[in-house]
């Protein structure tokens, strides 16, 4: 299905409304201009029906119990106004200028902007069209695979509160190995705004027209941080709270903890740690089975895979326990690992274990600069400050207590950047 | 003669019940093989407490450890010197988790080589009529992807007057050029020689929808065929129904469904696996289908629908003796088949998404090995 033109269109009609886009989107960008007001009341107006239950079917869909309720909740706090605006003014503030300053700045939308959008969270690809709503750009967006509709179901409800919002968008479920669909969205716009890791990036580049900004939002590691004595009970609620964020997560987005580093230098007392979250892991993946046949699938295959390839390491180590232990759990494992380096997790309610003693977390994680995200800190209240700091000085650009590790705050900014800010060029005008 | 030899050199490719004993035997010769050659099988047998001399009765297929492919894709495993390998060939990566490198020996090449041959008469695909080559795939190059090889493979099982590709490998990725593939067709037409069109199923289709779509409806000459192979991959979306399919190339090609064939395999598990005139893919001889139960990885009887575990001894290059694949499907009980053939027969009924796993955080692990700082989400 396509939307375009405020209206669906088959999809064997691609090739012909891509042909026309051209001329389309220069007509919109020549004589309307998005009122930034009226996108706001709609997201709102769209916000209300989702309180009051109108899409608690679609929501069904995606998530049961008390997950179905955070995911209603959240998707009536972002389309909020009083979110919303606060995010403008945050975002998109300029500094008051004197009356008598020769030149005006203002801030102006890029133009027209391609989302290539990820599917690994629900809702993201109509979030990311919505922010190039509100910075007043044309929005082309190419589906993620595992879309199923819910984007569409968004964007037709939005364009129905307002209609002026359709003249600004086109929706395209076109496949990414479609390279001459891609290479034609990709030529009509100023900016691309894309997710993805290193492969994302060079298909991008290679298609981007010269000049146009490549806005990219790429992977990113999480990780929880333990400083105290954690033996004492103190930290007990915590060490919940970051199981269920584990297991809850499946430790699929960026800022899941994918490591739990101690910060100790004993390859003893780690074990000991993971004996200890063992249980508590358990517990909480006990509360968040697999959703589907396939998910099941996929977290038995990548259990045997770790439990294969640590059957190879032993055997590599002489039948010692060699660089990795790994503790099984139902439905999940902790793995004790000698080394400190931030990787990636077998994922799924597994997690890994090292050792990073304070003093050699920023020389450790600045080899991971580019892909920090979230920390999850554990400590005693007057540590906090003082370990807060560090890891920021790290690269770290988000701490928050482990339970909240993928929590969403208002007015946060994203990766070290505000994302309505990215979409739009400051433009200077002499008085 | 080696069991395994014995195995490929049967008589009738589809007399499972047969060969029970034999394929034991050749599972266990191969599995010998590549306990004693091959540290990282070694260790995951003895890991799990078996031993190659476990292999005595069918029952015992189902003990011996599976590798996933997705182990396959990240280890690279082989039981000799990649000097006595021929041809490595590489799974398709369609999935995004890299792809596992397979090596093939002597005699597994022999061995497939008449497992091939057998296969292809059953379909009466084996002619010395010659016929130009339509191929929905891309020219193979290199320590290439399997199906690109297969498909190739394929060109010689009847004399190719021509070859054409459907899809370039270009920098931005793959291209596919359909109307190139059309006209060809068109050309084709008009030739006394049959054409047979072979590759992605995905691609036929878009190519034959184009051309319904621009009025075109060719009759190829009498003998020309369809052999479809390869799933369909990264568009599993728009997947049809089969007698869809027949339909549409009965329309646009006049090619009766008879002449239509379907194969199911992967690089990990180098069985042609090719469809009877019922459309079902029957177990050869040269190969065993355990389903396993997605939770506890079991195996599940008859009937039953779980993840497809694959077992066949034919290479000793790579311990590829059974792998379990993303694939979803069922073992129907052999014997009532309209076709003939004896066997069980395999139905597939999806992927997990193995390598789909919607996860950010996943493709961060690639960046720390490059160190390059990008942007994040979430």
């Amino acid at each position: 299905m396509i939307y375009a033109k405020s209206r669906f269109w088959p999809d064997d009609r691609q090739n012909e409304i891509l042909s026309g886009l051209a001329a389309y989107i220069n007509r919109v960008r020549a004589t309307k201009t998005l009122d930034r007001e009226r996108v706001i009341r709609a997201l709102d107006a769209l916000g209300r029906r989702v309180a009051a239950g109108e899409f608690d079917g679609r929501i069904a869909a995606l998530a049961a119990g008390e997950k179905a309720e955070r995911y209603r909740a959240m998707a009536v706090r972002c389309l909020s106004r009083a979110y919303v605006e606060d995010r403008v003014r945050r975002e998109l503030c300029m500094a008051e200028e004197p009356a008598d300053a020769p030149i005006r700045v203002e801030l102006r939308p890029l133009g027209t902007l391609f989302h290539i959008a990820a599917g690994n969270m629900d809702g993201l690809p109509a979030l990311s069209v919505a922010e190039g709503l509100v910075t007043g750009n044309f929005n082309i967006l190419k589906l993620p695979r595992a879309d199923d509709g819910l984007t569409m179901e968004i964007l037709s409800a939005l364009c129905a509160e307002e209609p002026d919002i359709g003249d600004f968008v086109a929706v395209f479920d076109t496949p990414s190995s479609d390279v001459d669909a891609m290479l034609k969205m990709a030529s009509l716009s100023d900016g691309i705004v894309f997710w993805g890791g290193e492969e994302a990036e060079r298909a991008t580049r290679a298609m981007a027209p010269p000049g146009a900004k490549l806005i990219e939002w790429g992977h990113r590691l999480g990780f929880a941080y333990v400083s105290g004595d954690w033996h004492s009970g103190a930290f007990r609620e915590d060490f919940e709270g970051l199981a269920e964020h584990i297991a809850s997560t499946g430790q699929l987005l960026c800022s899941s903890a994918q490591v739990v580093y101690l910060d100790t230098a004993s390859m003893e007392e780690a074990e000991d740690f993971a004996a200890y979250f063992l249980p508590m892991l358990e517990a909480a993946s006990s509360r968040h089975p697999a959703s589907d046949m396939g998910e099941a699938a996929i977290r038995s295959v990548r259990a045997s895979v770790s439990r294969l390839e640590a059957a190879v390491r032993r055997a590599e180590a002489g039948g010692a326990e060699g660089d990795r232990i790994r503790l099984e759990g139902r439905g999940c494992a902790v793995t004790v690992c000698r080394d400190c380096a931030l990787e990636l997790s077998p994922l799924y309610g597994s997690i890994l274990v090292k050792r990073l003693p304070e003093k050699h977390l920023l020389p450790v994680l600045r080899r991971s600069a580019g892909v920090l995200q979230t920390a999850g800190l554990i400590a005693e209240p007057q540590e906090r400050g003082r370990l807060t700091e560090l890891l920021l000085r790290a690269g770290v650009n988000r701490v928050t207590r482990a339970a909240h590790m993928s929590d969403l705050f208002p007015g946060e900014a994203h990766d070290g950047e505000y994302p309505l800010r990215r979409y739009m060029r400051a433009v200077n005008i002499e008085r | 003669m080696g069991a395994r030899e014995k195995l490929f050199r049967w008589r009738d490719p589809y007399d499972t019940e047969g060969t029970e004993a034999l394929f034991v035997a050749a599972m266990r010769e191969n599995a010998a093989y590549a306990w004693a050659r091959c540290p990282e099988y070694r260790a995951i047998l003895d890991d799990q407490g078996f031993s190659p001399e476990d292999l005595q009765s069918p029952e015992d297929l189902a003990r011996l450890p599976f590798l996933p492919t997705a182990f396959l894709k990240a280890h690279r495993l082989f039981s000799m010197p990649r000097s006595r390998m021929l041809i490595r060939a590489a799974s398709s990566g369609t999935s995004g988790a890299g792809h596992s490198e397979i090596g093939l020996e002597c005699g597994a090449l022999a061995a497939g080589a008449r497992m091939v041959v057998k296969a292809a008469s059953a379909r009466h695909i084996l002619s010395p009529v010659p016929c130009h080559y339509v191929i929905f795939g891309y020219p193979p190059r290199g320590t290439d992807a399997a199906a690109a090889k297969t498909a190739f493979g394929y060109t010689f099982l009847a004399p190719a007057l021509s070859r054409t590709y459907a899809i370039r490998k270009t920098e931005a990725g793959y291209r596919p050029e359909l109307d190139g593939a059309i006209r060809a067709l068109e050309r084709h037409e008009k030739s006394p020689f049959p054409t047979r069109l072979m590759g992605f199923p995905a691609y036929v289709y878009f190519t034959l929808k184009r051309m319904e779509e621009q009025g075109i409806a060719l009759r190829l000459p009498a003998g020309s065929s369809v052999m479809l192979g390869g799933g369909w991959k990264q568009h599993w979306r728009e997947r049809v129904d089969k007698g869809e399919m027949y339909a549409l190339i009965r329309r646009t090609l006049s090619i009766p469904e008879e002449l239509v064939m379907e194969s199911y395999g992967a690089a990990e598990h180098p069985i042609l696996y090719c469809d009877c005139t019922a459309h079902r893919f029957h177990v050869p001889v040269y190969s065993r289908v355990i389903i396993r139960d997605p939770v506890t990885l079991e195996p599940l009887p008859m009937g039953k629908a779980g993840l497809v575990n694959l077992l066949t001894p034919m290479i000793f290059a790579t311990p590829v003796l059974s792998v379990l694949t993303d694939d979803f499907g069922v073992l129907h009980p052999g014997g009532d088949c309209p076709c003939g053939k004896k066997s069980p027969w395999l139905e597939i009924i999806g992927r997990t998404g193995m390598g789909e796993i919607r996860t950010c955080a996943a493709g961060a692990e690639g960046l720390l090995s490059g160190l390059t700082a990008e942007g994040g989400i979430s």
